[in-house]
């Protein structure tokens, strides 16, 4: 087929020229650091492993309808992530262990870099040290702060219920007295009445007797004053 | 046929190669201007009304890593153009080297069947569909970056990740209900 016969004479071009950086006539003049060749190199392995895929897509032909094809696709991806991850965190720890190793053997060899290395990693204990030393006081502190805090909610809550004792003591107070007033109350009133009877009695008696005995009290006044006051009161309740 | 074939030209080292399908060539033109402006990597970028390209720049051409459409919601004409430009991109694009992008989506006369349509497109095809706003600088400066992450991916300069696998990761997807009518 002339698609996958075009890509295979691609890969196998792409190959060779990735392969022979110095062939290619517009790079032959600068210099380029290794950093960026390791990039450009990585990138053409890029291209090469798609259309090597392409290859492999044009191999492998069968035929099924689309929806299939829909419903199958997810399957597919999960199975592709499921791979990818651990494969992903494999060469995220192969990174690490190879820097880790660089690192170390810079340190051995001594030079102006190891020196340079080493003091960074003292700066960096130094450092840690010092953050170690802030924690510790800022957990202290914060500490305190904690203790403080709960000592102030403590006398909040003693000074809520101080003044709630203090609002019923009053309310009681109050309603206390005004229970025994009124208890005095009633009874003085009783007394009152029952005196009030006794005289209003007593003076109509007083009244009936001066007004049977035909006495002139007007003349007198000693008769005429007690007559008098005997007005104040009512005739009958 | 001038079908635009993604492996039909070697790829070039240290450059990224876009293509810019634009039936009003507007926006476009702000992409390429923000697009080449990354230093990394030499970004060429190509700019065209609508697919098939021009036989005569078929040999200076280079390889396409990544097509956009860009697709103005609120003309009809512009989605109609893209989807007749689609025909004349080789199946092999697919996989990742095509992307949507479309502009005035928060416009109150996009008609919402449209925008509906464009999600159903890129859904169908499994390609990302991007959202971008045009009038301001920092709107076209957000759609560059995005492209160029995209791009980057496409061209292999992103070490362990293929246009394939991303396009699995970024393709549109159409939510279950778009058939029933929103609360307008």
């Amino acid at each position: 087929m002339d698609l996958s016969d075009g890509v295979g004479n691609l890969h196998l071009m792409v190959e060779a020229a990735a392969l022979n950086p110095a062939a290619d006539s517009s790079n032959a003049q600068k210099d380029i650091p290794p950093a960026d060749m390791l990039r450009m190199n990585q990138q053409m392995s890029n291209q090469c492993f798609e259309m090597a895929v392409q290859l492999q897509a044009g191999k492998s032909k069968r035929s099924c309808s689309t929806s299939q094809a829909d419903r199958d696709l997810p399957d597919y991806v999960k199975e592709l992530e499921r791979v990818k991850t651990p494969n992903f965190n494999s060469t995220l720890i192969l990174h690490r262990m190879q820097m880790w190793h660089a690192i170390g053997e810079t340190l051995k060899r001594n030079d102006s870099e190891a020196v340079a290395l080493k003091a960074g990693n003292d700066l960096c204990m130094a450092l840690c040290s010092q953050i170690k030393l802030v924690q510790q006081e800022s957990k202290v502190l914060q500490d305190e702060i904690t203790e403080v805090q709960k000592k102030r909610l403590e006398m909040k809550r003693l000074i809520h219920e101080n003044m709630k004792e203090m609002e019923d003591l009053k309310s009681k107070k109050e309603h206390g007295d005004t229970e025994k007033y009124k208890a005095a109350l009633e009874k003085g009133q009783g007394n009152l009445e029952k005196y009030r009877k006794m005289s209003v009695m007593t003076q109509n008696v007083l009244r009936g007797i001066i007004l049977a005995c035909k006495i002139n009290w007007m003349d007198d006044p000693k008769l005429r004053d007690i007559v008098m006051t005997l007005e104040d009161l009512p005739f009958s309740d | 046929m001038s079908l635009l074939k993604p492996f039909s030209k070697l790829p070039g080292l240290n450059t990224a190669n876009i293509l810019l399908v634009e039936s009003e060539e507007q926006f476009q033109q702000s992409l390429a201007d923000g697009l080449v402006e990354e230093t990394a990597v030499t970004v060429n970028v190509r700019l065209a009304k609508s697919l098939p390209l021009p036989k005569e720049n078929e040999e200076s051409r280079p390889r396409i890593d990544l097509v956009v459409f860009i697709i103005n919601l609120t003309s009809e004409l512009s989605f109609q153009s893209a989807e007749a430009s689609l025909k004349y991109l080789d199946p092999g694009y697919f996989l990742g080297k095509v992307c949507f992008m479309v502009t005035n989506a928060r416009n109150a006369s996009v008609p919402t069947e449209r925008l509906d349509a464009v999600r159903k497109l890129a859904a169908a095809l499994h390609c990302p569909l991007l959202f971008a706003e045009d009038q301001t600088p920092d709107g076209v400066t957000n759609a560059t970056k995005r492209l160029l992450s995209i791009l980057k991916v496409s061209a292999g300069l992103v070490p362990m990740a293929t246009a394939l696998y991303l396009s699995s990761l970024t393709s549109c997807t159409v939510p279950p209900d778009i058939d029933q009518p929103s609360f307008d």
